[in-house]
């Protein structure tokens, strides 16, 4: 289902007529400057929302600003914290959009899809239990252990969703080379285009592919 | 009563490694280390299949003997579509058919599968014309040969 629109969203959306046509996707991974401008955006907010969050994440946990009341770091970071992650995710988007398929069988992708839910996840959970009371610990040097624990768990989902970002430009892991078995299976590589190779096989018949 | 709080000394160290380990990776989109054998260098001979013009890099397919003397489909990187239009290359010059020789370096693994991968250094055409494909900088080996490696 999901993959057959990725298909869709890759191959067909915008493709004009005549042997050469190109799709929108495909017009924009070729791209002379728009790509690199785009991975370029991404990456530059990156350090406006991962640099302001972890001020905020800092203070929650008692480490830093502890003289300024937590309201007032929120208000004063907090915007541009949202601001970087608008645009990281609109760029992030467009990069998803250039190469659909890759993405959805990439198993940092995957692990980054995750943690990015964990973080959000743990956002409602601020809300709904450490924001409620905030007037009696806001004026606190080191907020109440509740608090500390979810600013701490915040400051590592989102580390890993970066971690596993950054791995994502690298080809150790991707369909159709010899990887191994458990890697195929989380990455679906046998409905990818490359289908599955398992390293044991390849391993079994002497090292080289037939 | 002063009780020093080393928790943001030690946060902070462990960024500043993070954060030096995070330069050294991105030297490059990726590091020519991390997926390329500078031990392995590969001279390729053979005529062109086609060329993803894709970005963060461009792919040439052609049909070569590799270090083994068995023919096969390779793949070789380039820089992206914009360094390689910069250094000469593009679509017209680089058409399927076009009798080509590229001389760049294995990918570490040696497996072929699904077909043999290596990072392109430079590409010679049939007229004698010679340039480079990789984006200067990529960590693989120095050898003189390109003028905007320093």
């Amino acid at each position: 289902m999901i993959r057959q629109f990725l298909v869709w969203l890759q191959d067909q959306l915008g493709k004009g007529a005549g042997d050469t046509a190109q799709s929108w996707s495909q017009d924009l991974l070729g791209s002379l400057n728009f790509w690199g401008l785009i991975e370029g955006t991404h990456l530059l907010s990156l350090m406006l929302f991962a640099g302001t969050i972890l001020f905020v994440d800092l203070r929650l946990l008692g480490f830093t600003l502890q003289r300024t009341p937590v309201s007032v770091v929120s208000r004063r970071i907090l915007p541009l914290t949202l601001a970087g992650f608008g645009l990281m995710v609109v760029t992030g988007l467009a990069l998803f959009y250039a190469k659909p398929l890759f993405y959805y069988h990439n198993i940092w992708f995957r692990a980054k899809l995750l943690f990015l839910v964990l973080a959000l996840i743990n956002i409602v959970i601020f809300h709904l239990r450490a924001h409620r009371n905030q007037d009696a610990w806001d004026k606190m040097p080191r907020p109440p252990t509740a608090t500390r624990v979810l600013a701490a768990l915040s400051l590592l989902s989102w580390l890993l969703v970066i971690t596993m970002g950054r791995f994502m430009a690298y080809s150790w892991f991707d369909c159709g080379k010899p990887i191994p078995h458990w890697v195929n299976v989380v990455q679906e590589c046998q409905a990818s285009e490359h289908g599955a190779v398992d390293a044991a096989d390849i391993a079994a018949i002497g090292g080289k592919a037939p | 009563m002063t009780k020093l709080n080393l928790a943001p000394f030690v946060l902070g160290a462990a960024l500043l490694s993070a954060a030096v380990l995070g330069v050294q990776s991105a030297q490059a989109h990726h590091a020519f280390a991390a997926e390329f054998d500078a031990k392995s260098p590969v001279l390729l001979r053979g005529k062109v299949n086609k060329v993803e013009w894709i970005n963060p890099h461009a792919w040439v397919h052609l049909m070569a003997a590799g270090p083994d003397g068995q023919v096969r489909e390779w793949m070789v990187e380039g820089g992206t579509p914009n360094t390689l239009l910069r250094s000469g290359i593009d679509r017209n010059t680089l058409k399927p058919g076009t009798e080509i020789i590229v001389r760049g370096y294995q990918s570490k693994d040696k497996a072929c599968a699904p077909v043999c991968k290596a990072n392109g250094r430079d590409v010679a055409f049939p007229d004698g014309r010679k340039v480079f494909m990789g984006s200067s900088g990529t960590g693989a080996p120095k050898d003189g040969a390109d003028p905007n490696d320093k």
